[in-house]
């Protein structure tokens, strides 16, 4: 059902762009050029946080993380073979989506801890990259509660879906 | 974010020297060649949202999608111009779909609408990135087809306790940030727009 949504979607806006006599061309060709725009804008500051995630990731330094949280999350019902995930989770996407698919491997799909893992995953957003990226075309520099409030409802949030898992 | 930044990298770095300092430059580029792709796939992702973004401009479909959403949109960010809410709701539209490569571009510009010049976010911006951080997706489909993939008896279970954590983190995330801003504004909406 899903996977219909999007061509749908796109089908259904061209259709009525066409029949509204719409210049669709002059859109798919202004579109091509804004992104280019939008892009090199945003660049700069996506290369700059996954510098710090690659070092992060592959320096070893997350499993330390992870070790130091691991009591603290057994404490709110999280599995601690879920802190490297929560760890890297609002670092990066592709990072918690190759980590999700290890955790599938390891503990089988259908365990808890794969369904937890999968819930968290599906339920949360990549915040620092959200936090760099939105604000990239402003002139905005101080985010001063927002960083601590979207970490803080996205940890929470990861401790309810520890919880709801257990009976749904 | 500069003091996390520092931190995160810095010790990472020391880690990293202390253990096998000829990695350490090659991880960096590591980051910065991540970086080169992800932008290509962006450019890709974002041209095509961009340009059905401008049909809908054209035939008028974003005005509808923000009439829709206006009752939660306007008493969540009080005092944002039409502009902004527009493109507020565009990107919470995208973001409940799913359509995460969508959402992005609209929620730049939404981020350019509700600046006030200065260098730090309003208050309205950091309720506007929390909801974004803490998801509003009503079907995680890439979640779901990872674990079809894996061979799963039942990959969908994961629905409901997902909708159900989504949309608690976000209730989570707006009453904390309407809690924290400035208080010389009217403060009684928070729990009642949440409500509808």
């Amino acid at each position: 059902m899903s996977k219909y949504i999007i061509p749908v979607f796109i089908i259904l806006i061209v259709v009525v762009g066409f029949c509204k006599k719409v210049n669709v061309f002059d859109c798919f060709v202004d579109g091509a050029k804004e992104s280019i725009t939008l892009v090199l804008s945003i660049f700069p500051f996506v290369c700059a946080i996954l510098i710090a995630v690659e070092l992060f990731s592959l320096s070893g330094l997350n499993i330390y993380f992870s070790k130091i949280f691991a009591p603290l999350l057994r404490l709110v019902g999280i599995p601690e073979e879920l802190c490297e995930l929560l760890v890297i989770r609002p670092l990066s996407g592709n990072g918690s989506v190759a980590m999700l698919e290890n955790i599938y491997n390891t503990y089988g799909v259908d365990s808890y801890i794969s369904r937890c893992a999968s819930v968290i995953v599906g339920a949360s957003e990549t915040v620092f990259y959200i936090a760099t990226v939105y604000f990239s075309t402003t002139k905005v520099k101080k985010l001063r509660y927002g960083l601590p409030i979207s970490i803080f409802a996205c940890y929470a949030g990861a401790i309810i879906s520890c919880l709801l898992c257990r009976f749904m | 974010m500069n003091i996390v930044y520092f931190v995160m990298t810095i010790s990472s770095l020391i880690l990293i020297t202390a253990i096998a300092p000829e990695s350490a430059f090659s991880i960096m580029l590591g980051g910065t060649k991540t970086a080169i792709e992800l932008a290509i796939i962006l450019v890709s992702i974002y041209a095509i949202w961009l340009s059905v973004l401008k049909i809908m401009e054209k035939i008028g479909a974003n005005k509808l999608l923000y009439r829709m959403l206006r009752p939660v949109t306007k008493k969540l960010f009080k005092g944002e111009s039409d502009m902004a809410l527009q493109y507020i709701s565009l990107n919470f539209s995208a973001n409940l779909l799913g359509m995460g490569g969508a959402a992005t571009p609209l929620g730049i510009k939404a981020m350019e609408c509700m600046q006030d010049g200065t260098d730090k976010a309003t208050d309205n911006m950091i309720l506007f990135m929390v909801i974004n951080s803490t998801s509003i997706q009503l079907l995680p489909a890439t979640i779901i087809g990872m674990r079809a993939a894996a061979g799963s008896q039942s990959a969908s279970d994961i629905i409901l306790p997902s909708l159900v954590a989504t949309t608690l983190s976000t209730l989570i995330g707006v009453i904390l940030a309407k809690v924290f801003a400035k208080p010389n504004k009217p403060q009684s909406l928070p729990l009642r727009s949440l409500d509808e």
